[in-house]
């Protein structure tokens, strides 16, 4: 569906978008791509997605390179972009209806097929209604509507989740499943560690714009050691170096990172070092490992943590 | 021609978005003609009224196509619709064209009072129709070229305006060249001629016929519009 070997974007700013990515998926397969806020996840889809230039040579569609029929190409693209941009006084069919006239798609053709989507994803009540009455996350909703109305060979959606409820998170993780069964390849960037885990074929990692790990999930959770994760933040701001036979610990200014298999049973054993090499504990954190762990594994770095600093400012 | 050209989606939604916005359609109809009417029933000199109403008219048409465009851009909805795989130039085609059908049914009100204020003969239609719907279309596609460069909808409205104003001046709508000048030679291509003209011979009381060479200028803009590639810029 989509090759690129060595693709790399620079700002015009010169920042480094995203560098030498190369990376392939063919039909039916539900790429994940995941890294911390500017880590070039969205730039790497807006590449895909032909939105922006890339350098010749570097990226092919379909097989075909994208600079010599860009048009025809996206016409078997479903994009999702992060923003919900609609026309706002027209109502949600009305706009789906548009798009797919757009993809060039015969008004009447689509009809059954918006029925069922606007269905799935719980819109059929408003589907009559001007979209400047929607709520962020019909918005969102309609823009998937928009992008799968042409049933597109390529699905590129940037955070899917983002604004969706529970149900609504449901229905679209069911709606992915059944077009990747039906031969479209989905591209999606997000770090929603549950998504991912459920959706995901592969897993790319991205990290500085450049592609730190790519696999299946159970490939990268092999990284790492244990099924428990413990964060413990300190009082001191300093990296306590301390070393325990069943933890795999990775140490952080402020903050130990373990890694076991015992569960909750290890637990003691940790604090117990921890207070004896004479830190002072201010919270513990005990989870299963997910993605974010291997993440931060790998990298030092914590995607959650970027979340909530986006979030706070 | 591609089918998504072929079926004019964005002519469609356009003009539905135009009926839903009753308030809007309402103004767009009531100012020209409240700017119009004092001057129109006033015993303003001919060259003055006609002046007045080609500059108003022209305006209207370069920011009726200009400032959608730009806020479209803004939004990232021409993004959206490019994405589809329409071609940009039929895209801002169809919202050209939609938005100068627009722009000349607003004015027709406007026309129809400055034909019954003055007491001009219908037989002055068959020379005003196709010159206002030529400048309109000149007027929107200026406004288009206007999108194409500019930055936010206030440099749109400036640039638009700079634009429409120098052809005007090219037009002889301020002023007559002085014959066998430059500034006589450009009149003869300048879009907004025959618009004045009209306006001229309405004001004046005389009667006219149209040039054969009145579609000149948009057939010129249109040319330029499409060796430019002004559209990928938008």
């Amino acid at each position: 569906m989509f090759q690129a070997r060595g693709l790399s974007y620079t700002y015009p700013s010169s920042r480094i978008g995203i560098h030498n990515v190369t990376l392939e998926a063919g039909p039916g397969e539900r790429i994940v791509v995941m890294g911390p806020n500017g880590s070039g996840k969205s730039t790497f889809l807006e590449l895909v997605a032909t939105a922006i230039p890339s350098q010749p040579e570097t990226l092919s569609l379909f097989g075909e390179s994208k600079r010599t029929a860009t048009r025809a190409l996206r016409k078997r693209i479903g994009v999702v972009q992060d923003q919900p941009v609609h026309i706002e006084t027209l109502t949600g069919l009305e706009n789906a209806r548009l798009f797919s006239e757009l993809y060039g798609i015969s008004p009447g053709e689509t009809d059954n097929t918006l029925v069922d989507l606007f269905a799935a994803l719980g819109l059929e009540e408003v589907q009559n209604i001007p979209v400047s009455e929607y709520s962020y996350g019909m918005k969102r909703k309609l823009l998937l509507v928009e992008a799968l109305v042409h049933k597109p060979e390529l699905l590129i959606v940037d955070e899917p989740t983002l604004g969706l409820d529970p149900p609504s998170q449901a229905a679209l993780l069911t709606i992915l499943e059944n077009y990747s069964r039906n031969g479209t390849c989905i591209l999606i960037a997000t770090n929603d560690m549950i998504l991912a885990q459920h959706l995901a074929t592969r897993i790319v990692f991205l990290c500085e714009g450049e592609m730190i790990a790519q696999g299946s999930t159970d490939d990268l959770f092999a990284k790492i050691s244990g099924n428990t994760r413990i964060d413990i933040k300190l009082k001191e701001k300093i990296v306590a170096d301390l070393t325990l036979d069943e933890f795999a610990i990775t140490a952080m200014p402020g903050r130990i990172l373990a890694e076991s298999n015992s569960g909750m049973n290890s637990l003691p054993r940790l604090i117990e070092a921890v207070l004896n090499s004479g830190f002072n504990i201010a919270q513990i954190d005990v989870r299963e490992t997910d993605l974010g762990d291997v993440f931060t594994y790998l990298t030092g770095l914590d995607i959650r943590d970027n979340n909530e600093w986006k979030m706070d400012s | 021609m591609e089918n998504g050209l072929m079926t004019l989606p964005i002519w469609k939604s356009d003009w539905i978005i135009a009926k839903r916005r009753k308030r809007l359609l309402a103004l767009n109809i009531l100012i020209p003609l409240m700017l119009v009417a004092p001057i129109s029933i006033s015993t303003a000199p001919p060259a003055h009224a006609a002046a007045v109403f080609t500059v108003l008219f022209v305006i209207f048409g370069t920011f009726g196509s200009s400032i959608p465009i730009i806020r479209d851009s803004e939004s990232g909805l021409f993004k959206r619709y490019t994405l589809t795989g329409i071609h940009p130039g039929g895209l801002v085609l169809q919202r050209l064209f939609a938005s100068a059908t627009l722009d000349i049914l607003e004015l027709t009100p406007s026309i129809v009072f400055i034909f019954l204020s003055r007491g001009s003969p219908l037989v002055q239609m068959t020379s005003m129709i196709p010159a206002l719907i030529v400048a309109i279309i000149t007027a929107n596609l200026i406004g288009a070229w206007a999108a194409a460069v500019a930055r936010s909808i206030a440099e749109g409205a400036l640039f638009s305006s700079v634009l429409a104003l120098l052809l005007l001046h090219f037009s002889g709508t301020f002023r007559s060249p002085s014959p066998k000048t430059w500034g006589a030679t450009i009149e003869r291509w300048a879009p907004f001629r025959h618009l004045h003209e009209s306006f001229l011979e309405i004001t004046s009381g005389s009667v006219a016929t149209l040039p054969s060479d009145f579609l000149l200028p948009v057939i010129v803009l249109c040319t330029g519009l499409c060796i430019t590639g002004a559209w990928k810029k938008i």
